[in-house]
């Protein structure tokens, strides 16, 4: 297991090496650069003045060198754990993700505990159901509620939950109220807690479905299986058929699906934090990547990457630990 | 099945449905409580301080100068964020501007928002010497004014600001081209300072008036990197100073409690940033946020709303600041070399049916650069007439003919077909693409849209690689149009990338740039305005004034003829939300 995972993380390396070099070479060879950008026709500027400007800066931000001598540049700087300094920031990369990584955890982490606690009971549920009408209409509101986008909803929960218009439950931007510097503990906590709810409702319930229909076929699969007639056989309820056996075996692929959900949730974060204003990761990438703020880019594909690589290789670990036919010793 | 799994599934969904409603039962609590201790705050600050009087009579509040009762804040939502509240920066912006200028940072002399034309009163200045030739200014400093830190402002501090704009690894290129002609400041004693310059030029004159003084005590550097990368915690003489930045959220500043001068009402100003248009209004509307800029349809539609007009004001005003939008024609396209053929284009774009759709009959039409309401601009040139017919007569004219009957006028063997590039997710840019592609394709003239991303498009624009843009300009009250439309500013990246070159209003720009004396000056712009709109080097759009929804506690909000001073607003004792 050890020499398994140790080589897991060696080949991580070249993984994450071809994602940094890959985005790299996307985002410098966009056109558009941070420079000319920040320079637009608004700063009024004589001709040989704002090339030599436009010269200092690019010197500045060493964006005048060759692609592939600014590549090794970055590596040696990454190397050390040094991701340089934000172009449209003017501060260090690794402060603005430590200042806003711990947004996303928590918005997605919250998402993904609310979707594994609707969609398992409600996946079981539908299997032993299999056919009867509440399986139906369960599958058809999951599948609705599937191809809603997001963008759309959020601005509806927005539009009608925010404000004196319809419902004025929720506030409509922000991760606190004003007053909530001065608030203790609990109700500050309860503050961020009522700013996060339509965002982690607009984040989750599109999981819902796939996830669902994982644990729905997974169940199906096992109750089919002859262990099952043999349970039954035995004389046991009908629960401890469920929960003791079928649905013990078919936790394998809730497990592998953990390991891709994370990624996929960062990904979404991007349009949540965008419409509801949270200052995230997702924001951060978003508008480095308009405004080409290449170090910016840089550090949070990497950063992204090198989470869905953790992400996968716990999901592998966790699929070992639950299931003991799995192991990644070799076969003597 | 047994009647085991119903009973399971039941058990299952009324505990989902529990979770649900324990959620919305602590969001209903929470609010109380918000309620509750707002209230339990208020009652113990009018315990301590005594009840202000009912409202003071008019004369009374007029002899002060900021009038009403103390307390409370202002949250102000600007819809994106800044990048630096550094004002000596390329990246600072009007909302830097709103959040820093006056209120930290403050100038040696501020617009007077009555007036309609540049007119400066004095802030941290006393008074402004100029002297015969216009080549010297002297500026004399007010005795007792003091930075937040209790250090004075002294001429040193004025030097140093000088010098550090004038450093040119100061990332603040646009600026410094601003004072150009200055050669030097000179300190003549601890409160006055002179400033020499190499000609005469009126700008100059009103930049040095506007002039921000930083602090030289706290900004001291070593390395101008230093200065470049403070972006946030900027310290002034102003009224407020900051408190906090929380990346991504809000721009704190609180009232500086030691203001040399008079202080105002309001205790805290708070910058949000909601950069969604539907959760703003709604912010607003649910009252987390005080004060926000909507849109031309907003502004048209809400105020129809009883409920929202009896709680929040909707202000109107013209912002010189607010600028114009334009299409520019790039002379260097075989097309658009003739005068007549940009005639054209002026006559086939339908300006009023732009104003009444993109700003629900809100915004005017513009004629020419100058902000429509200020001494610069010549009231009696009326705009081109929106009229296909003439159009056509005009491309004839100029040789553009159909000659072999594709449908598409050409001349020696070039169809009359152009891209219109304009920034991609601009709704209203699409929209008067689409007008003008309408009108043009009844002519002969095909218009190919081309929404294009910002920095790709700005790209273009400085490579001078576009048929046509449609953009806008920022304004000022008063403005030299030199850097746009002198034809020394072709070449490079300089701003006339539209290559207009008229010798004649070259020259007019030159004299006027030295003409020292307002009313002479405004006669020379007057006929420069009227070679632009024969020339029309732009089909000069429109332009529309700035709005605000502002909530209704807020007394005294006077609105001026160029803008809205937010240290004259106060909040009743009674009315007031924040502590």
């Amino acid at each position: 297991m050890t020499t398994y995972i140790i080589r897991r993380i060696l080949l991580m390396i070249p993984t994450i090496l071809g994602i940094t070099i890959m985005v790299f070479a996307i985002s410098r060879v966009a056109p558009g650069d941070p420079v000319s950008l920040s320079m637009g026709p608004g700063g009024q500027l004589d001709a040989q003045r704002a090339a030599d400007v436009r010269k200092a800066r690019m010197a500045l931000y060493g964006l005048d060198k060759p692609i592939h001598v600014q590549y090794a540049i970055w590596l040696k700087r990454v190397v050390q754990l040094d991701f340089g300094d934000s172009i449209k920031h003017h501060r260090p990369v690794i402060d603005l993700i430590a200042e806003r990584l711990p947004v996303t955890i928590t918005l997605n982490v919250i998402s993904i505990i609310i979707i594994y606690i609707i969609s398992i009971p409600l996946g079981i549920f539908s299997a032993v159901r299999q056919g009867r009408f509440s399986d139906k209409v369960s599958s058809v509101i999951l599948f609705m509620l599937w191809s809603l986008p997001s963008m759309w909803a959020g601005q509806m929960l927005i539009g009608y939950f925010c404000g004196p218009t319809f419902k004025n439950w929720f506030p409509p931007a922000g991760l606190s109220s004003n007053f909530a510097d001065a608030l203790p503990f609990f109700p500050w906590l309860g503050d961020r807690l009522w700013h996060l709810t339509l965002p982690v409702i607009c984040l989750s319930y599109s999981g819902f479905a796939y996830l669902t229909k994982q644990v729905r076929a997974g169940m199906l699969d096992n109750l089919r299986c002859d262990y099952i007639r043999t349970a039954r056989a035995k004389g046991l309820d009908n629960w401890t058929v469920i929960f003791r056996h079928a649905f013990r075996n078919s936790l394998l692929p809730i497990i592998t699906i953990m390991g891709t959900l994370l990624p996929a949730m960062i990904g979404g974060s991007v349009i949540i934090e965008s419409i509801f204003s949270i200052p995230g990761m997702g924001r951060l990438a978003f508008e480095a990547i308009t405004t080409r703020d290449y170090n910016v880019v840089m550090a949070v594909a990497t950063t992204a990457g090198f989470l869905d690589l953790i992400g996968l290789l716990l999901a592998d670990i966790a699929y070992a630990i639950a299931d003991p036919r799995i192991s990644f010793e070799r076969i003597e | 099945m047994n009647t085991r799994s119903g009973w399971f599934t039941f058990l299952l969904f009324l505990l989902l449905l529990a979770m649900i409603l324990l959620q919305v039962l602590s969001m209903v609590q929470s609010d109380r409580l918000y309620e509750r201790l707002n209230f339990l705050l208020e009652t113990i600050s009018s315990r301590q301080m005594p009840a202000s009087k009912a409202e003071p009579n008019l004369t009374a509040q007029s002899a002060q100068k900021y009038p009403g009762d103390e307390g409370d804040w202002l949250v102000w939502d600007l819809s994106g964020e800044v990048r630096t509240l550094n004002l000596l920066n390329v990246d600072a912006t009007l909302d830097t501007r709103y959040i820093v200028s006056g209120t930290i940072i403050e100038p040696l002399f501020e617009q007077d928002l009555d007036a309609d034309k540049e007119k400066l009163k004095p802030k941290l200045a006393e008074k402004m010497d100029i002297s015969e030739d216009g080549l010297e200014i002297t500026i004399k400093l007010k005795d007792n004014i003091y930075f937040s830190d209790g250090v004075p402002v002294t001429a040193d501090d004025i030097i140093f600001t000088f010098e550090t704009m004038m450093n040119p690894k100061i990332d603040c290129a646009d600026l410094r081209n601003y004072f150009d002609n200055i050669t030097g400041a000179v300190k003549l004693d601890n409160r006055r300072v002179k400033f020499v310059m190499k000609e005469r030029y009126w700008k100059t004159i009103s930049m040095i008036g506007s002039f921000y003084v930083f602090p030289r005590h706290t900004y001291q550097f070593n390395d101008p990197n230093e200065f470049n990368k403070r972006i946030s915690n900027p310290i002034g003489s102003g009224p407020y100073v900051f408190e906090k930045w929380d990346v991504g959220q809000q721009i704190v500043l609180r009232r500086n409690e030691n203001y040399w001068d008079k202080k105002p009402n309001i205790k805290k100003i708070v910058f949000k940033f909601i950069s969604n248009a539907t959760a703003a209004l709604q912010a607003l509307r649910s009252h987390d946020t005080d004060m926000f800029e909507p849109g031309s349809e907003q502004v048209t539609d809400m105020p129809k709303d009883p409920q929202f007009s009896k709680e929040f004001r909707t202000i109107i005003f013209w912002d010189p600041s607010f600028g114009y939008w334009y299409i520019g024609w790039n002379e260097q396209r075989a097309f658009f070399k003739d005068r007549r053929v940009r005639q054209a284009m002026t006559c086939l774009t339908d300006r009023k049916a732009m104003v009444e759709q993109l700003t629900r009959g809100k915004g005017a039409v513009v004629t020419g650069t100058f902000y429509i309401y200020g001494r610069q601009n010549d009231p009696n040139i009326q705009p081109w007439p929106y009229d296909p017919q003439k159009a056509a007569q005009l491309l004839d004219e100029a040789g553009w003919k159909d000659t072999d009957g594709d449908g598409i006028r050409d001349k020696d063997g070039i169809p009359f077909r152009f891209k219109y590039s304009y920034v991609a997710g601009n709704i209203s840019a699409e929209q008067m693409a689409r007008l003008l592609k309408d009108d043009a394709a009844k002519v002969g003239i095909e218009v190919i849209p081309n929404p294009t991303e910002w920095s790709i498009f700005i790209g273009n624009v400085n490579a001078r690689d576009f048929d046509v843009v449609e953009l806008m300009w920022g304004g000022v009250i008063e403005e030299d149009p030199y850097q746009i439309f002198h034809s020394s500013q072709i070449q490079g990246r300089g701003n006339n990338y539209v290559s207009f070159n008229n010798r004649q209003a070259d020259e007019l720009m030159e004299r006027a740039r030295r003409e020292l004396d307002e009313e002479k000056r405004y006669a020379l712009y007057h006929q420069f305005h009227r070679i632009l709109h024969e020339e029309q080097p732009y089909t000069f759009l429109m332009t529309r004034p700035r709005y605000y929804f502002i909530d209704k506690r807020f007394e005294n909000v006077i609105v001026h003829k160029l803008g809205i001073d937010l240290f004259e607003w106060y909040v009743p004792k009674e009315k007031q939300r924040y502590k």
